[in-house]
Parts: C-alpha cells; structure tokens; sequence
C-alpha cells in the first residue's frame, strides 16, 4: 500500500484514478492545480505522483523541475514523442498516454513502486501470506507449494484486486501472448489456487467475464 | 574568383616585365657590341694604314721591308696593347708578328681579296673578343691584320645590368603580388563576407546582417542582401508562430477531445470491472452521462464552426432593440443566478447581418461575461456609432483577461484558465465561433481588458 498524490485539474478524471489506485490498496490524496501540487510535493510524504501536464498555474513539466525527489508517472493527453522525452529526460519514472486502461494504469504504478522499493513486500488474506520477494507463500504458517504458473497468477490476481480480470488478460499477463491455450486453462488453474490457499470466497467469478480477487480493506 | 584574378593578373605582370627587359636587354647588348666593333673597326684602320704608310716609306727608299715586318708591326702591337688589344700580322696566311697573349691565332678567317674587312665577335668562357681583319691594300695584300680587342669587361658590364635589371624585376614582381593579394583581398572582403553571412543565415541564425559601408554599388546589394535576410527571417518567424499555433491548437483539440474519453471509458470500464456499491455505480454513471453530453456539445459546435465557413449569410436589416431583447431574454435566467443585472443602451436602430447569427454572437459573450462577473456586477450591452461604423460593446467588470492572452482567447479551445471554463461546461470554441459570426458580417471582433476591471468585447462593423 503505497500513498500517492493525484495532480489531474479533470475533476472526473482526478477521481477515475483515485478510485482504481484505491480498488488495489493505494491511499489517494487528490489535487487540482499546479501550485497545490507543488505545496503537497514539497511536503515529501508521498510514494508516487501521479502528474497531469496542462494544468492551470503551474504545468506539470515546470512543476517536476522544482520537484523532482519524488518518483512520479505523468497521464497526460500529450502524445507526441517530444513530449514523452521531455517527461522522462525531467526524470518521469513513466509516462501513460490519455485515454488509458485501467490495468496499464496499476501495472505501470505497481511497476514504478517496486522499481522504487516503496511497495509492501508482503500481502496478507486470510490466513494466507505471500512475499514476493522470496515468491513463498505460506498457508497459517506453513509452506504451500505451488507451481510458477499458480504462483505467477496468484501475483497477478493480487496487484489487480479488487478488478475483474477476463480469462483472456489473464492468459496475456500470466502466460505469453503466444500462448496458445484456451481458456480452460486458466480455470484449471483458478480452481487448484482456491483450493490450496481456501480463497473459495475470495477469488470470484464474474458472469461473462472472468474472475476477481475480492480484498476489502 | 578572387584566385583567378590575382593568378591572371600577376601572370600578366610577369610576362609584361620580363618580356620588356628582355627586349632592353637584347637592345643594349647589340648597342653595345656594335660599338665596339666599330671602335675595333677604327682602330684596325689607323693601324693598318700606319703600318702601310711605313712599309710604303720602306719600298721607296728600296730597303727589304719583308725583313723588318715583324720590327715594323711591334709600335703598333704595344699601342694596341695599351687599350687592352691585340694585333697579329700575316703574310700569307702565315704568322709574321702576334701580341696576342696566349694564342696564335691559326684559326683565324682569311680576309676576302676585295680589300673588305670581316668583322667578328667571339665569345668564349664567359670572355667576348672582337675580331678584325682585313688585308692591306695592294700591292701588298699578301698581308693581313688581325686587331683582336678584348670587350670582355664591356660583356660583364652588359650582364651585370642585366643580371641587375632581372633582380628589380623580381623585386617589383614580389611586391605587385603582395600588393594584388592584399588589393584583391580587400576588393573581394565583401563577396566573402556575404557568403560568410548567407551560409549563417542557411544555418538557422536568421538574425545575421551584412555591415553597409560607403555608398557603392556593393553597398547598395549588402542593402537588398539585408533586405532579403529581413524577408526570410520575418516569413521563418510567421512560419514558426503559425506551426506553434498549430501544435498548440492540436495539443488543445486533444486535450479536449481525450478528457472526457478518458473519462467514459475509465468509468465504464471501472463499473465492468470492479464490484461497487451503488453510489458509487451512480457517480460513474453520472461522469459517464455528462462527459457524453460534452462531446456531443463539442461535436455540434465545430460543425457550426465548419458550416460558418462555408455557408452564405443571409444579411438583412434587423431592429437592434429586437435583436437586444431576445439576447436579454435568453441569458436573464443564468444572469439572475450571480444577480447581475442585463444592462442595454441602444442608439442604433438598425444593423445588417444575419438575425440568428448575431444573435448567438451576442449571447456568447453575454454568456462570457456572466462567467467572468463576480456575484451582482453589472453588464453593459451598447450599440453606437463609433466615428462612421456601428459598434457594439459587452462590457462587464469581472475579472479581466491578461494580457498576454487577449490574442490567443478566439483560437479555438484555447482556455484563459482552463479550470474555471471547463466546470462552467464550455468546449472552448465559443470566442472561435464568434470571430467567424464576426468575420461573415466583414466586422472585427476584438477585447479591450485590464485584469481585475472587467473586460470589453468589442465588435466593429465596417458597413453602416
């Protein structure tokens, strides 16, 4: 669970992206112009910023050069390659074009976290611990042993709980783009990580969708 | 160019200078030598008539003048000798008499029987000699004189001068070289620095000048070089405006067009996949509605935009209190939510233009000025005659545009401060929509503004 700072003017966009951040664990705080941003950056209490560019009084690039300390991720509408090298040669750790998805949005922040070392190493769900950095993971204190595959699905479902993830993503995250199983792979595959972790309640399935890792904080 | 000149110059010069001290040399030799065979001459004369005169004496009084020859031709060998020559007597083609140093001349060319004398010039190891001989008269031709003068130090004299003459020639070519380089180099400084200047300019420094010296002919082209440099870097300026607009406008447009995307399919998406509570499910929902309805208004108003520009007016005289109380009418509602009251002063009657277009003008900036007003200021909506044109004003005294904005507020979803505008619902193409309407009546929109005091908006018809 990382504390992030939103900077998006976009009141409805400002608040899409607190909701998904807080879907898989993140504390949001949300602000609305350049020189708020620069006040809250300053204040060095954050994991994460999450920057918009074209913002009133103070844009995101100006607003970067007088903070930088902070790893940030711009989301912005500016697509051009000008505009990408400028983000990052400020010292952007990401850069997501306008309009995104919500799984690009917490796979690149989780990435930027890990990167940064600020991501919580350990998730606990009933009765079930798992460190990622050993990928051990342990049911009421005793080791469960599961295949790469188990365990790589398992990590997937965690970094995006909360959000229904269709069978097909689920195969493009966990397996290669290649892969070319079917679905029922990935069902297998659901059923055995259910019935060694006990996560029968946990792991959901959603109608005509796929399945979804419910944590509620 | 300035290579060719100086090499054909110079190459020019060379061959004049040399050529005439060629020709001065080759002159003063023959000069010189032709004087001195006929000294030569002259002296082979006085001699040989000396030396007949006393072998005459010598026959007549009957003594053997064939014994004595050699006695005979001794004075004159030592008169001759003082003046650096020789003489050698023969008879018969043999030696009798010779005071010549080293040689006898064996070799020497027999003198024609006539009684003519050949006259010689040899030349040899660096020494000259002239040589003269001729037979005495009869009838004692049997002898011959050979007067040998040495002119060898008249030679070294001939090539001292010449050698003398070629140095200053050197010398002179030496300096007319220097002096051509540092001519040429000074004729030419203005092509090198034009080309110097025009190679800048192609390398982007658009704001390199010649300096205009004098009042030449190259003066007056580092004048229209300048000109032309002023040309290109005005047109490079517009050029880089123009493309800055453009990007800016891009940047605009996908800004505006990306939001609420953005938001339809975040939310949509964030509804498909995650489980929510119903409050949540209704705020999504409401985002979704509402940033729909946004593009919708965007989507219609740059069709409105586009029909402006291609579509004809219809321009008919309307009232202008008519046109004032349809605007008061539609925006009294949203003006009576910030208590602020519609103000109308009208001393035109009529006006000509197209009556919903003008309308929806006036509205747009109503609509403006409302947004901008604070809590109960008023707003002023005036017809008059400024000089010889209608003119017609929205004032209000909200809170001002900046200046360096005023330029930038008609180009299409350009945003003073985007916040502000964004949650009042516009799409940022209003002020663009209006300068069309402005432009299809051949009237000029412009904003007259002082933040903080309000703002005029201003609309100048150029027909009565």
């Amino acid at each position: 669970m990382a504390n992030i700072l939103i900077v998006e003017d976009e009141y409805t966009i400002n608040e899409l992206v607190k909701r998904n951040l807080q879907l898989v664990g993140h504390k949001c705080c949300c602000v609305f112009d350049g020189k708020t941003a620069l006040e809250e950056m300053q204040k060095d209490g954050y994991d994460l910023v999450i920057l918009d560019v074209m913002l009133p009084v103070l844009d995101g690039f100006s607003l970067l050069k007088q903070a930088s300390h902070t790893p940030t991720i711009f989301l912005t509408a500016k697509d051009s390659l000008t505009d990408r090298i400028k983000g990052f040669s400020l010292g952007a750790d990401d850069y997501i074009v306008k309009p995104f998805e919500m799984l690009e949005l917490t796979a690149r922040v989780e990435a930027v976290l890990r990167r940064t070392q600020k991501d919580t190493k350990v998730f606990e769900l009933a009765n079930v611990r798992v460190e990622f950095d050993s990928h051990l993971t342990y049911l009421n204190g005793q080791i469960v042993d599961l295949t790469p595959k188990e365990y790589e699905l398992l990590e997937v479902l965690i970094t995006n709980r909360n959000i229904a993830l269709s069978r097909d993503k689920l195969l493009e995250l966990v397996w290669e783009y290649d892969f070319e199983g079917d679905s029922r792979t990935v069902d297998v595959h659901i059923q055995k990580l259910r019935k060694k972790l006990g996560w029968e309640n946990h792991i959901k399935t959603v109608y005509k969708l796929g399945y979804r890792l419910e944590v509620r904080e | 160019m300035k290579r060719r000149t100086f090499l054909t110059t110079l190459l020019l010069f060379l061959l004049t200078i040399n050529l005439g001290i060629m020709l001065i040399t080759i002159y003063t030799y023959r000069d010189t030598m032709g004087q001195a065979k006929e000294r030569s001459a002259a002296e082979h004369y006085f001699i040989a008539s000396g030396l007949l005169k006393d072998i005459t004496a010598l026959d007549n009084r009957g003594a053997d003048y064939k014994q004595d020859i050699a006695g005979l031709a001794q004075p004159y060998g030592y008169l001759a000798g003082n003046q650096n020559a020789g003489i050698a007597l023969y008879e018969a083609d043999h030696p009798v008499y010779s005071n010549i140093r080293g040689e006898i001349m064996s070799d020497f060319p027999t003198p024609p029987q006539n009684g003519d004398r050949l006259i010689t010039l040899k030349e040899q190891n660096g020494n000259a000699a002239v040589f003269v001989t001729g037979r005495l008269p009869e009838p004692y031709n049997d002898y011959a004189l050979l007067y040998r003068s040495d002119v060898s130090n008249t030679l070294h004299g001939w090539q001292r001068m010449k050698n003398t003459m070629f140095t200053i020639g050197l010398i002179l070519s030496g300096t007319l070289a220097i002096c051509l380089l540092l001519l040429l180099g000074r004729l030419f400084q203005p092509l090198t620095d034009i080309s110097k200047t025009s190679r800048r300019i192609a390398e982007g420094e658009y704001a390199t000048r010649l300096t205009i010296k004098g009042k030449d002919e190259l003066a007056e082209m580092a004048g229209s070089f300048n000109h032309m440099a002023d040309e290109i870097e005005r047109q490079m300026e517009e050029l880089i405006t123009t493309a800055e607009n453009k990007q800016l406008f891009i940047d605009n447009f996908a800004h505006e067009l990306k939001t609420p995307l953005t938001a339809i399919y975040g939310y949509a998406e964030y509804l498909q996949k995650a489980s929510v509570p119903e409050d949540d499910r209704h705020f999504a929902l409401e985002c979704i509605l509402s940033e729909s309805s946004r593009i919708q208004t965007m989507a219609y108003q740059m069709m409105e935009l586009a029909n402006l520009r291609d579509d004809q007016i219809q321009m008919e005289p309307l009232p202008v209190s008519e046109l004032f109380q349809k605007v008061k009418r539609a925006m009294t509602p949203k003006a009576l939510e910030k208590n602020i009251d519609l103000l109308c002063y009208c001393e035109l009657t009529k006006l000509y233009g197209d009556a919903n277009l003008l309308e929806s003008l006036l509205i747009n900036l109503v609509d403006n000025a409302i947004k901008a007003s604070n809590e109960g200021g008023p707003i002023l909506i005036k017809a008059l005659m400024d000089g010889a044109v209608p003119v017609v004003t929205v004032e209000d005294y909200g809170k001002g545009i900046p200046e360096e904005a005023l330029s930038m507020v008609t180009q299409p979803y350009y945003r003073v401060e985007k916040h502000r505008h964004r949650r009042d619902g516009g799409a940022g193409l209003g002020l663009a929509i209006c300068e069309q309407i402005a432009a299809r009546h051949k009237a000029k929109l412009s904003f007259i503004s002082s933040p903080g005091n309000g703002t005029t908006a201003k609309i100048t018809f150029t027909t009565p």
